[in-house]
């Protein structure tokens, strides 16, 4: 199993989730995050922004669903045909185990 | 070395603060999530779940369609339900009896949406205080 955290734009949430469901990965945690990439921030004037309101999406997926649901998210969270500054990332950890609450017998 | 996710409902927090510290963990961080689980396809429980919410839900002032709408959102899967994320670091021997006190302090009658438990790798910890690294600096 493996755990996907993806960063996503705010305003993508619904659509990234939507598309996530459609596909029959409808389980998913998501918290409000802020953070700043590599681009330091943005800089407007002389203020610098670099607590940028993003979307953390976490789930719990089977090892050979990581293309498909990375790709969903990929397609989905990136903006215009190039990808901006700011689309997100999508960082894959390993799961050793998972345990639902409600069933006797591990797994997801 | 072990992360414990585990996912619970916001009103089990302090049932679950107290079963850590009956198993021996009192160090955790939780933050506040929303969350949504895999699709119910027993439509049976479903159904039951329905006649139980309109039985809540409906008054003399609420519209009929609202309610409806609202609660078939509710069970249709798509809506996010606030839950509390828990963190907890382990030693690798202590896995199986904090797993076993989250879910015996978070199952419910109701079942589904009682959360989930994921275990994970950790490579290395560092206490801040101490600087010490490795196992001794979970607990």
């Amino acid at each position: 199993m493996l755990l996907i955290r993806a960063i996503v734009r705010p305003e993508k949430k619904d659509e990234v989730l939507a598309g996530l469901s459609g596909a029959g990965f409808n389980a998913a945690t998501m918290v409000d995050v802020v953070g700043r990439g590599k681009q330091k921030g943005i800089r407007i004037g002389g203020m610098v922004y670099d607590e940028i309101p993003k979307v953390l999406i976490l789930m719990v997926i089977q090892d050979n669903d990581k293309e498909k649901v990375v790709k969903i998210i990929l397609d989905i969270a990136r903006t215009g045909t190039e990808g901006t500054f700011g689309d997100g990332k999508i960082f894959v950890s390993p799961v050793e185990e998972a345990y639902t609450i409600s069933k006797n017998s591990p797994g997801l | 070395m072990k992360e414990i996710m585990s996912i619970v409902r916001m009103k089990k927090t302090s049932a679950t603060k107290r079963a850590l510290v009956a198993a021996g963990v009192a160090g955790f961080t939780a933050v506040k999530v929303s969350g949504r689980g895999h699709l119910v396809t027993d439509s049976q429980g479903l159904e039951k779940c329905r006649e139980k919410l309109l039985a809540m839900g409906m008054d003399e002032l609420s519209d009929a369609t609202d309610t409806e709408n609202l609660i078939t959102s509710f069970l249709d899967g798509s809506r996010f339900f606030p839950r509390r994320l828990f963190t907890i670091l382990a030693h690798d021997d202590d896995v199986p009896r904090i797993v076993e006190a989250i879910t015996t302090a978070n199952r419910t009658e109701y079942r589904i949406g009682d959360g989930a438990i994921f275990v994970l790798p950790v490579s290395d910890a560092l206490r801040v205080r101490t600087g010490e690294a490795g196992e001794a600096a979970i607990w």
